[in-house]
Protein backbone atom coordinates (compact mmCIF):
# COMPACT_ATOMS: atom_id res chain seq x y z
CA UNK A 1 0.00 0.00 0.00
CA UNK A 2 2.78 2.60 0.86
CA UNK A 3 4.41 1.60 -2.50
CA UNK A 4 1.39 2.39 -4.40
CA UNK A 5 1.00 5.76 -2.47
CA UNK A 6 4.59 6.84 -3.40
CA UNK A 7 3.78 6.31 -6.79
CA UNK A 8 0.56 8.20 -6.73
CA UNK A 9 2.49 11.13 -4.86
CA UNK A 10 5.33 10.97 -7.48
CA UNK A 11 2.71 11.26 -9.87
CA UNK A 12 0.74 14.04 -8.75
CA UNK A 13 3.88 16.03 -7.70
CA UNK A 14 4.67 16.06 -11.53
CA UNK A 15 1.26 17.21 -11.43
CA UNK A 16 1.48 20.31 -9.44
CA UNK A 17 5.19 20.93 -10.45
CA UNK A 18 3.74 21.65 -14.24
CA UNK A 19 1.32 24.11 -12.56
CA UNK A 20 3.39 26.16 -10.30
CA UNK A 21 2.00 29.19 -11.45
CA UNK A 22 -1.64 28.20 -10.74
CA UNK A 23 -0.38 27.32 -7.26
CA UNK A 24 0.94 30.84 -7.05
CA UNK A 25 -2.73 32.18 -7.66
CA UNK A 26 -4.54 29.80 -5.55
CA UNK A 27 -2.38 30.83 -2.88
CA UNK A 28 -4.00 34.02 -2.96
CA UNK A 29 -7.21 32.53 -2.77
CA UNK A 30 -6.59 32.53 0.93
CA UNK A 31 -7.06 36.48 0.89
CA UNK A 32 -10.76 35.41 1.65
CA UNK A 33 -9.60 34.54 5.42
CA UNK A 34 -7.45 37.79 5.29
CA UNK A 35 -10.02 39.87 4.05
CA UNK A 36 -12.47 38.78 7.10
CA UNK A 37 -9.41 39.17 9.31
CA UNK A 38 -9.49 42.58 8.59
CA UNK A 39 -13.29 43.23 9.26
CA UNK A 40 -12.77 41.89 12.38
CA UNK A 41 -9.84 43.69 13.12
CA UNK A 42 -11.71 47.01 12.40
CA UNK A 43 -14.35 45.92 14.46
CA UNK A 44 -11.87 45.43 17.37
CA UNK A 45 -10.03 48.61 17.02
CA UNK A 46 -11.93 50.80 19.76
CA UNK A 47 -11.54 47.39 22.12
CA UNK A 48 -11.94 43.41 22.48
CA UNK A 49 -15.13 41.96 20.30
CA UNK A 50 -16.95 38.66 22.43
CA UNK A 51 -13.58 38.50 24.71
CA UNK A 52 -11.42 38.56 21.11
CA UNK A 53 -8.54 40.98 21.12
CA UNK A 54 -6.86 42.72 17.84
CA UNK A 55 -4.19 40.30 18.55
CA UNK A 56 -6.32 37.08 19.12
CA UNK A 57 -8.05 37.63 15.50
CA UNK A 58 -5.04 37.73 13.70
CA UNK A 59 -3.48 34.84 15.77
CA UNK A 60 -7.39 32.77 15.11
CA UNK A 61 -7.29 33.57 11.27
CA UNK A 62 -3.32 32.96 10.94
CA UNK A 63 -3.67 29.50 12.16
CA UNK A 64 -7.08 29.46 10.04
CA UNK A 65 -5.16 29.84 6.64
CA UNK A 66 -2.81 26.43 7.71
CA UNK A 67 -5.81 24.37 8.58
CA UNK A 68 -7.64 25.86 5.74
CA UNK A 69 -5.43 24.70 3.86
CA UNK A 70 -4.11 21.37 5.54
CA UNK A 71 -8.36 20.34 5.68
CA UNK A 72 -8.82 21.86 1.51
CA UNK A 73 -10.48 19.13 -0.49
CA UNK A 74 -11.77 19.27 -4.41
CA UNK A 75 -12.45 15.67 -4.73
CA UNK A 76 -15.65 16.41 -5.61
CA UNK A 77 -15.02 18.28 -8.82
CA UNK A 78 -12.70 15.72 -9.84
CA UNK A 79 -14.81 13.03 -8.88
CA UNK A 80 -17.78 14.67 -10.88
CA UNK A 81 -16.22 15.16 -14.02
CA UNK A 82 -14.69 11.72 -14.05
CA UNK A 83 -17.75 10.45 -13.50
CA UNK A 84 -19.63 12.60 -16.28
CA UNK A 85 -17.39 12.19 -18.65
CA UNK A 86 -16.50 7.95 -18.08
CA UNK A 87 -12.59 8.46 -17.17
CA UNK A 88 -13.80 6.98 -14.07
CA UNK A 89 -14.13 3.28 -15.68
CA UNK A 90 -10.35 2.62 -16.50
CA UNK A 91 -9.89 3.86 -12.50
CA UNK A 92 -12.78 1.20 -10.95
CA UNK A 93 -11.29 -1.56 -12.70
CA UNK A 94 -7.59 -1.15 -11.10
CA UNK A 95 -6.72 -3.07 -8.38
CA UNK A 96 -6.65 -0.15 -5.91
CA UNK A 97 -10.02 1.90 -4.57
CA UNK A 98 -10.07 5.40 -6.60
CA UNK A 99 -10.13 6.95 -3.33
CA UNK A 100 -6.40 6.68 -2.89
CA UNK A 101 -5.70 8.18 -5.60
CA UNK A 102 -7.85 11.25 -4.75
CA UNK A 103 -6.23 11.11 -1.63
CA UNK A 104 -2.38 11.12 -2.58
CA UNK A 105 -3.38 14.12 -5.39
CA UNK A 106 -4.92 16.01 -1.86
CA UNK A 107 -1.43 15.22 0.11
CA UNK A 108 0.53 15.90 -2.21
CA UNK A 109 -1.01 19.31 -3.68
CA UNK A 110 -0.80 20.27 0.37
CA UNK A 111 2.81 19.16 0.47
CA UNK A 112 3.97 21.86 -2.42
CA UNK A 113 2.26 24.39 -0.90
CA UNK A 114 2.79 24.48 2.39
CA UNK A 115 6.14 25.48 2.35
CA UNK A 116 5.09 29.01 1.02
CA UNK A 117 2.37 29.45 3.64
CA UNK A 118 4.20 28.47 6.50
CA UNK A 119 7.22 31.56 6.06
CA UNK A 120 4.08 33.59 5.82
CA UNK A 121 1.89 32.71 8.69
CA UNK A 122 4.88 32.35 10.96
CA UNK A 123 6.13 36.26 9.61
CA UNK A 124 2.56 37.18 10.25
CA UNK A 125 3.07 36.20 14.15
CA UNK A 126 6.43 37.76 14.24
CA UNK A 127 4.71 41.13 13.06
CA UNK A 128 1.81 40.92 15.46
CA UNK A 129 3.35 40.63 18.97
CA UNK A 130 -0.08 40.61 20.89
CA UNK A 131 -0.92 37.35 18.44
CA UNK A 132 -0.47 34.28 21.45
CA UNK A 133 -0.58 30.88 21.10
CA UNK A 134 -1.24 28.50 23.32
CA UNK A 135 2.07 26.38 23.32
CA UNK A 136 1.84 23.22 25.66
CA UNK A 137 2.19 19.41 24.95
CA UNK A 138 -1.52 18.77 25.57
CA UNK A 139 -2.95 21.52 23.41
CA UNK A 140 -0.09 20.79 20.47
CA UNK A 141 -0.90 16.93 20.74
CA UNK A 142 -4.90 17.89 20.58
CA UNK A 143 -4.45 20.11 17.88
CA UNK A 144 -2.74 18.08 15.62
CA UNK A 145 -5.54 15.56 16.02
CA UNK A 146 -7.71 17.83 15.36
CA UNK A 147 -6.26 18.65 12.49
CA UNK A 148 -6.35 15.06 10.99
CA UNK A 149 -10.11 14.80 12.28
CA UNK A 150 -10.82 18.13 10.47
CA UNK A 151 -9.14 16.96 7.29
CA UNK A 152 -11.07 13.71 7.19
CA UNK A 153 -14.26 15.10 7.91
CA UNK A 154 -13.64 17.96 5.35
CA UNK A 155 -12.47 15.25 2.95
CA UNK A 156 -14.89 12.56 3.40
CA UNK A 157 -17.88 15.34 3.46
CA UNK A 158 -16.48 16.86 -0.23
CA UNK A 159 -15.83 12.87 -1.54
CA UNK A 160 -19.70 12.21 -0.77
CA UNK A 161 -20.95 15.37 -2.42
CA UNK A 162 -18.80 13.82 -5.83
CA UNK A 163 -20.27 10.11 -5.14
CA UNK A 164 -23.70 11.94 -5.23
CA UNK A 165 -22.53 12.66 -9.12
CA UNK A 166 -23.41 9.07 -9.96
CA UNK A 167 -27.07 9.80 -9.34
CA UNK A 168 -27.39 13.51 -9.80
CA UNK A 169 -26.23 16.18 -12.49
CA UNK A 170 -26.33 18.88 -9.55
CA UNK A 171 -23.09 18.51 -7.77
CA UNK A 172 -22.69 21.99 -8.59
CA UNK A 173 -25.21 23.47 -6.62
CA UNK A 174 -24.38 20.71 -3.85
CA UNK A 175 -20.84 22.26 -3.84
CA UNK A 176 -22.35 25.86 -3.13
CA UNK A 177 -24.46 24.99 -0.82
CA UNK A 178 -21.56 23.17 0.81
CA UNK A 179 -19.46 26.05 0.75
CA UNK A 180 -22.45 28.67 1.94
CA UNK A 181 -22.52 26.23 5.28
CA UNK A 182 -18.79 26.29 5.76
CA UNK A 183 -18.35 29.99 5.01
CA UNK A 184 -20.80 30.75 8.23
CA UNK A 185 -20.31 27.75 10.35
CA UNK A 186 -17.38 26.67 10.22
CA UNK A 187 -15.52 29.74 11.18
CA UNK A 188 -14.06 31.40 7.73
CA UNK A 189 -16.37 34.33 8.61
CA UNK A 190 -16.18 34.90 12.07
CA UNK A 191 -14.87 33.06 14.62
CA UNK A 192 -17.82 30.41 16.16
CA UNK A 193 -17.79 32.59 19.71
CA UNK A 194 -19.39 35.52 17.28
CA UNK A 195 -21.99 33.67 17.18
CA UNK A 196 -25.29 34.14 19.78
CA UNK A 197 -24.76 31.29 22.66
CA UNK A 198 -28.03 29.35 21.28
CA UNK A 199 -26.14 29.15 17.90
CA UNK A 200 -23.12 27.86 19.20
CA UNK A 201 -24.88 25.06 21.14
CA UNK A 202 -25.90 23.90 17.66
CA UNK A 203 -22.97 24.04 16.50
CA UNK A 204 -21.39 21.56 18.68
CA UNK A 205 -23.22 19.02 17.67
CA UNK A 206 -23.32 20.03 13.70
CA UNK A 207 -19.76 18.86 11.69
CA UNK A 208 -18.94 21.94 10.52
CA UNK A 209 -17.32 23.32 13.41
CA UNK A 210 -15.08 20.81 13.56
CA UNK A 211 -13.49 21.40 9.77
CA UNK A 212 -11.97 24.62 11.18
CA UNK A 213 -12.82 26.51 14.14
CA UNK A 214 -12.47 23.59 16.87
CA UNK A 215 -8.44 23.22 15.93
CA UNK A 216 -8.37 27.15 15.99
CA UNK A 217 -9.76 27.74 19.26
CA UNK A 218 -7.71 24.56 20.57
CA UNK A 219 -4.26 26.40 19.09
CA UNK A 220 -5.43 29.68 20.78
CA UNK A 221 -5.90 27.59 24.00
CA UNK A 222 -9.49 28.25 23.99
CA UNK A 223 -11.14 25.69 24.31
CA UNK A 224 -9.65 23.39 27.09
CA UNK A 225 -10.24 20.40 29.28
CA UNK A 226 -13.68 19.04 29.44
CA UNK A 227 -15.19 20.75 26.62
CA UNK A 228 -12.09 19.45 24.24
CA UNK A 229 -12.30 16.22 25.33
CA UNK A 230 -16.19 16.62 24.39
CA UNK A 231 -15.38 18.36 20.73
CA UNK A 232 -12.78 15.34 19.85
CA UNK A 233 -15.65 12.73 20.51
CA UNK A 234 -17.78 14.55 18.34
CA UNK A 235 -15.54 15.33 15.46
CA UNK A 236 -13.87 11.77 15.18
CA UNK A 237 -18.25 10.57 15.36
CA UNK A 238 -18.31 12.88 12.35
CA UNK A 239 -15.44 11.47 10.81
CA UNK A 240 -16.97 7.64 11.75
CA UNK A 241 -20.10 8.77 10.31
CA UNK A 242 -18.98 10.19 6.87
CA UNK A 243 -16.36 7.09 6.65
CA UNK A 244 -19.36 4.53 6.98
CA UNK A 245 -21.68 6.47 4.62
CA UNK A 246 -19.22 7.11 1.85
CA UNK A 247 -18.38 3.21 1.85
CA UNK A 248 -21.63 2.76 1.56
CA UNK A 249 -22.74 5.70 -1.02
CA UNK A 250 -19.97 4.34 -3.10
CA UNK A 251 -20.78 0.45 -3.36
CA UNK A 252 -24.56 1.42 -4.57
CA UNK A 253 -23.06 4.07 -6.99
CA UNK A 254 -21.15 2.22 -8.24
CA UNK A 255 -22.99 -0.94 -8.72
CA UNK A 256 -25.54 1.55 -10.53
CA UNK A 257 -22.94 2.93 -12.82
CA UNK A 258 -23.16 2.39 -16.14
CA UNK A 259 -19.84 4.57 -17.70
CA UNK A 260 -21.89 7.81 -20.60
CA UNK A 261 -18.97 8.24 -22.71
CA UNK A 262 -16.29 5.12 -22.48
CA UNK B 1 -29.38 48.95 -34.37
CA UNK B 2 -28.34 45.75 -35.94
CA UNK B 3 -26.21 45.54 -32.74
CA UNK B 4 -29.07 45.87 -30.58
CA UNK B 5 -31.63 42.98 -32.68
CA UNK B 6 -28.54 40.79 -32.81
CA UNK B 7 -28.34 41.33 -28.90
CA UNK B 8 -31.98 40.50 -28.05
CA UNK B 9 -31.76 37.38 -30.68
CA UNK B 10 -28.43 36.27 -28.67
CA UNK B 11 -30.40 36.17 -25.43
CA UNK B 12 -33.51 34.52 -27.11
CA UNK B 13 -31.30 31.57 -28.18
CA UNK B 14 -29.55 31.09 -24.66
CA UNK B 15 -32.61 31.25 -23.18
CA UNK B 16 -34.18 28.21 -25.18
CA UNK B 17 -31.06 26.28 -24.41
CA UNK B 18 -31.65 26.74 -20.67
CA UNK B 19 -35.05 25.59 -21.01
CA UNK B 20 -33.85 22.28 -22.09
CA UNK B 21 -32.73 22.11 -18.29
CA UNK B 22 -35.82 23.02 -16.28
CA UNK B 23 -33.91 21.08 -13.38
CA UNK B 24 -31.82 23.76 -13.41
CA UNK B 25 -33.98 26.73 -13.19
CA UNK B 26 -35.56 24.93 -9.71
CA UNK B 27 -32.40 24.29 -8.49
CA UNK B 28 -31.00 27.63 -9.30
CA UNK B 29 -33.93 29.42 -6.89
CA UNK B 30 -33.47 27.22 -4.20
CA UNK B 31 -29.34 28.25 -4.17
CA UNK B 32 -30.22 31.75 -4.84
CA UNK B 33 -32.97 31.92 -1.87
CA UNK B 34 -30.27 29.65 0.50
CA UNK B 35 -27.43 32.43 -0.74
CA UNK B 36 -29.97 35.75 0.59
CA UNK B 37 -29.85 33.76 3.64
CA UNK B 38 -26.49 33.14 4.22
CA UNK B 39 -25.68 36.75 3.54
CA UNK B 40 -27.98 38.33 5.77
CA UNK B 41 -27.56 36.12 8.20
CA UNK B 42 -23.35 37.14 8.01
CA UNK B 43 -24.03 40.50 8.47
CA UNK B 44 -26.20 40.12 11.22
CA UNK B 45 -23.12 38.45 13.07
CA UNK B 46 -21.55 41.49 13.02
CA UNK B 47 -23.66 43.94 13.96
CA UNK B 48 -24.64 41.60 17.01
CA UNK B 49 -21.11 43.18 18.30
CA UNK B 50 -21.10 46.39 16.70
CA UNK B 51 -23.38 48.99 15.29
CA UNK B 52 -21.92 50.11 12.59
CA UNK B 53 -19.06 48.69 9.74
CA UNK B 54 -16.64 51.42 8.15
CA UNK B 55 -19.92 53.81 9.45
CA UNK B 56 -22.68 52.43 7.91
CA UNK B 57 -25.12 51.19 9.86
CA UNK B 58 -26.87 47.58 9.31
CA UNK B 59 -29.47 49.03 6.82
CA UNK B 60 -26.90 50.80 4.72
CA UNK B 61 -24.64 47.61 4.75
CA UNK B 62 -27.59 45.74 3.59
CA UNK B 63 -27.80 48.16 0.72
CA UNK B 64 -23.92 46.96 0.07
CA UNK B 65 -25.07 43.25 0.06
CA UNK B 66 -28.17 43.68 -2.01
CA UNK B 67 -25.99 45.25 -4.76
CA UNK B 68 -23.52 42.99 -4.23
CA UNK B 69 -26.02 39.64 -5.12
CA UNK B 70 -27.34 41.78 -7.20
CA UNK B 71 -24.01 42.55 -9.77
CA UNK B 72 -22.76 38.94 -8.69
CA UNK B 73 -25.97 37.99 -10.55
CA UNK B 74 -25.09 40.28 -13.21
CA UNK B 75 -21.89 38.53 -13.24
CA UNK B 76 -23.04 35.22 -13.41
CA UNK B 77 -25.57 36.07 -15.77
CA UNK B 78 -23.58 37.57 -18.87
CA UNK B 79 -19.85 37.31 -18.04
CA UNK B 80 -18.78 34.33 -16.76
CA UNK B 81 -20.41 32.58 -19.65
CA UNK B 82 -18.71 34.18 -22.49
CA UNK B 83 -15.60 34.81 -20.71
CA UNK B 84 -14.97 30.54 -19.94
CA UNK B 85 -16.04 30.55 -23.46
CA UNK B 86 -13.14 33.14 -24.80
CA UNK B 87 -10.78 31.00 -22.93
CA UNK B 88 -12.10 27.66 -24.36
CA UNK B 89 -11.76 28.95 -28.07
CA UNK B 90 -8.28 30.46 -27.66
CA UNK B 91 -7.45 27.02 -26.41
CA UNK B 92 -9.13 25.06 -29.09
CA UNK B 93 -8.52 27.85 -31.81
CA UNK B 94 -12.61 28.03 -32.48
CA UNK B 95 -12.55 31.70 -32.15
CA UNK B 96 -11.51 31.76 -35.74
CA UNK B 97 -15.26 31.88 -36.48
CA UNK B 98 -15.19 34.75 -34.34
CA UNK B 99 -13.24 37.00 -35.76
CA UNK B 100 -14.94 36.07 -39.42
CA UNK B 101 -17.97 37.33 -38.54
CA UNK B 102 -18.43 40.47 -40.04
CA UNK B 103 -19.43 42.07 -36.36
CA UNK B 104 -17.13 43.53 -33.88
CA UNK B 105 -15.26 40.68 -32.52
CA UNK B 106 -15.13 41.72 -29.28
CA UNK B 107 -19.31 42.64 -29.10
CA UNK B 108 -19.73 38.97 -30.29
CA UNK B 109 -17.20 37.49 -28.01
CA UNK B 110 -18.34 38.94 -24.77
CA UNK B 111 -22.08 38.84 -25.36
CA UNK B 112 -22.70 35.63 -27.33
CA UNK B 113 -23.71 33.52 -24.16
CA UNK B 114 -25.55 34.32 -21.05
CA UNK B 115 -27.15 32.16 -18.30
CA UNK B 116 -30.72 33.69 -18.01
CA UNK B 117 -31.87 31.69 -14.99
CA UNK B 118 -28.81 33.66 -13.20
CA UNK B 119 -30.89 36.98 -13.33
CA UNK B 120 -32.63 35.24 -9.83
CA UNK B 121 -29.87 36.75 -8.17
CA UNK B 122 -30.66 40.11 -10.06
CA UNK B 123 -33.82 39.44 -8.35
CA UNK B 124 -33.45 38.77 -4.89
CA UNK B 125 -30.51 41.55 -4.86
CA UNK B 126 -32.88 44.03 -6.11
CA UNK B 127 -34.90 43.04 -3.61
CA UNK B 128 -32.87 42.89 -0.51
CA UNK B 129 -31.93 46.85 -1.42
CA UNK B 130 -36.00 47.69 -1.33
CA UNK B 131 -36.44 46.00 1.63
CA UNK B 132 -33.36 48.25 3.43
CA UNK B 133 -34.64 50.97 1.63
CA UNK B 134 -37.81 50.58 3.05
CA UNK B 135 -36.48 49.26 6.72
CA UNK B 136 -35.05 53.12 6.69
CA UNK B 137 -38.05 54.82 5.74
CA UNK B 138 -36.19 56.31 3.35
CA UNK B 139 -37.42 57.53 -0.46
CA UNK B 140 -34.09 58.52 -2.41
CA UNK B 141 -35.27 61.63 -4.50
CA UNK B 142 -34.89 62.34 -8.18
CA UNK B 143 -31.38 63.41 -7.90
CA UNK B 144 -30.16 60.68 -6.07
CA UNK B 145 -31.78 58.31 -8.61
CA UNK B 146 -30.22 59.99 -10.65
CA UNK B 147 -26.69 59.41 -9.85
CA UNK B 148 -27.39 56.08 -8.50
CA UNK B 149 -28.20 55.32 -12.13
CA UNK B 150 -25.19 56.85 -13.55
CA UNK B 151 -23.20 55.46 -11.01
CA UNK B 152 -24.58 51.52 -11.19
CA UNK B 153 -23.95 52.02 -15.26
CA UNK B 154 -20.20 52.80 -14.80
CA UNK B 155 -20.47 50.21 -12.07
CA UNK B 156 -21.35 47.68 -14.91
CA UNK B 157 -18.94 49.15 -17.45
CA UNK B 158 -16.36 48.64 -14.64
CA UNK B 159 -16.87 44.88 -13.85
CA UNK B 160 -17.18 44.47 -17.80
CA UNK B 161 -13.91 45.56 -18.27
CA UNK B 162 -12.75 43.82 -15.96
CA UNK B 163 -13.63 40.59 -16.83
CA UNK B 164 -12.56 41.35 -20.59
CA UNK B 165 -9.50 41.90 -19.31
CA UNK B 166 -8.67 38.81 -17.80
CA UNK B 167 -10.98 36.92 -20.77
CA UNK B 168 -7.98 38.43 -23.05
CA UNK B 169 -5.11 37.54 -21.10
CA UNK B 170 -5.77 33.86 -22.31
CA UNK B 171 -4.31 34.78 -25.39
CA UNK B 172 -0.74 34.38 -23.62
CA UNK B 173 -1.68 31.95 -20.48
CA UNK B 174 -3.48 29.48 -20.90
CA UNK B 175 -4.41 28.50 -17.37
CA UNK B 176 -6.70 31.77 -17.00
CA UNK B 177 -9.45 29.98 -14.70
CA UNK B 178 -7.36 30.58 -11.39
CA UNK B 179 -7.17 34.32 -12.13
CA UNK B 180 -11.18 34.28 -12.25
CA UNK B 181 -10.86 32.69 -8.88
CA UNK B 182 -8.70 35.23 -7.76
CA UNK B 183 -11.09 37.64 -8.73
CA UNK B 184 -13.86 36.09 -6.72
CA UNK B 185 -11.81 36.41 -4.09
CA UNK B 186 -11.01 40.11 -4.34
CA UNK B 187 -14.97 40.21 -4.93
CA UNK B 188 -15.68 39.17 -1.80
CA UNK B 189 -14.79 42.66 -0.15
CA UNK B 190 -17.57 44.41 -2.23
CA UNK B 191 -19.77 42.59 0.35
CA UNK B 192 -18.76 45.58 3.19
CA UNK B 193 -18.56 49.53 2.73
CA UNK B 194 -14.79 50.08 1.27
CA UNK B 195 -14.41 52.78 4.65
CA UNK B 196 -14.05 48.89 6.85
CA UNK B 197 -10.59 48.40 5.28
CA UNK B 198 -7.59 50.36 6.48
CA UNK B 199 -4.60 52.43 5.10
CA UNK B 200 -3.10 51.04 1.58
CA UNK B 201 -6.04 48.07 0.90
CA UNK B 202 -8.56 50.57 0.50
CA UNK B 203 -6.60 52.82 -1.83
CA UNK B 204 -6.00 49.66 -3.67
CA UNK B 205 -9.73 48.61 -3.44
CA UNK B 206 -10.25 51.65 -5.13
CA UNK B 207 -7.78 52.59 -7.79
CA UNK B 208 -5.93 49.50 -8.25
CA UNK B 209 -8.69 46.90 -8.12
CA UNK B 210 -11.91 49.56 -7.83
CA UNK B 211 -14.12 47.04 -6.00
CA UNK B 212 -15.22 50.59 -4.24
CA UNK B 213 -16.66 51.38 -7.17
CA UNK B 214 -18.76 48.18 -7.94
CA UNK B 215 -20.84 48.53 -4.29
CA UNK B 216 -20.01 51.20 -2.15
CA UNK B 217 -20.16 53.98 -4.48
CA UNK B 218 -23.41 53.18 -6.14
CA UNK B 219 -24.95 52.69 -2.31
CA UNK B 220 -23.57 55.86 -1.47
CA UNK B 221 -25.36 57.66 -4.60
CA UNK B 222 -29.24 55.69 -3.73
CA UNK B 223 -28.69 57.18 -0.45
CA UNK B 224 -27.89 60.02 -1.30
CA UNK B 225 -24.28 60.99 0.01
CA UNK B 226 -22.58 61.31 -3.50
CA UNK B 227 -20.12 64.09 -4.19
CA UNK B 228 -18.99 65.40 -7.47
CA UNK B 229 -15.71 64.00 -6.98
CA UNK B 230 -16.62 60.41 -6.50
CA UNK B 231 -19.38 61.25 -9.77
CA UNK B 232 -16.63 62.52 -11.88
CA UNK B 233 -13.80 59.90 -10.44
CA UNK B 234 -16.08 57.15 -11.22
CA UNK B 235 -16.73 57.91 -15.20
CA UNK B 236 -12.98 58.80 -15.88
CA UNK B 237 -12.39 55.35 -13.79
CA UNK B 238 -15.51 52.87 -16.50
CA UNK B 239 -14.14 55.09 -19.55
CA UNK B 240 -10.24 54.37 -18.79
CA UNK B 241 -11.33 51.15 -18.06
CA UNK B 242 -13.68 50.35 -20.58
CA UNK B 243 -11.23 51.33 -23.35
CA UNK B 244 -8.46 49.62 -21.78
CA UNK B 245 -10.26 46.59 -22.40
CA UNK B 246 -11.13 47.16 -25.62
CA UNK B 247 -7.89 48.15 -27.09
CA UNK B 248 -6.08 44.92 -25.12
CA UNK B 249 -8.33 42.76 -26.75
CA UNK B 250 -7.69 44.54 -30.29
CA UNK B 251 -4.16 44.17 -29.48
CA UNK B 252 -4.69 40.26 -28.40
CA UNK B 253 -6.52 39.61 -31.70
CA UNK B 254 -3.53 41.10 -33.81
CA UNK B 255 -1.36 39.16 -32.36
CA UNK B 256 -3.32 36.01 -32.35
CA UNK B 257 -2.29 33.23 -34.52
CA UNK B 258 -4.78 30.76 -35.01
CA UNK B 259 -4.04 27.15 -32.30
CA UNK B 260 -6.03 25.46 -35.74
CA UNK B 261 -4.82 26.10 -38.58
Amino acid sequence: MIRKYLAFFRACWAISLEYRAEGFVWMLTNLLSIIMMLVWLSLSSAGPVAGFTSGDFVAYYMVGLIVRHMTGAWTSFDLDTSIREGTLSPQLVRPIHPVHWYVAANWSEKATRLGILLPLVALAFVLTPSAHLDVTPVSVGAFLLSLVGAWLVSFLSDYMIGILSFWTSQTAAFNQVMWGLKLVLSGILAPIQMFPPAVQVVLDWLPFRYMLAFSNEIALGQTQGERLLFGLVVQWAWVAFFFLLTRLMWKLGTRSYSAVGA
Amino acid sequence: MRYLRLLVLFWKASFLVELEYRANFVVRILVGVFWVGVTILSTTVFFTHTNNIGGWDFNEVLVITGLFTLMGGIIQALLQPNVSKIIEMVRLGTLDFVLTKPVNSLFLASLRYSQPFSAVDVLSGSAIVVVALSRMGYIPDGLAVLEFVVMFAMSVLIVYSIWMVMATLSFWFVKVGNLSELFNTVWDTARFPVSTFNGVLRIVLTVVIPIAFITTFPAQAVLGRMDEATLGGAMAMGAILFGFSVWFWRYAVRSYSSASS
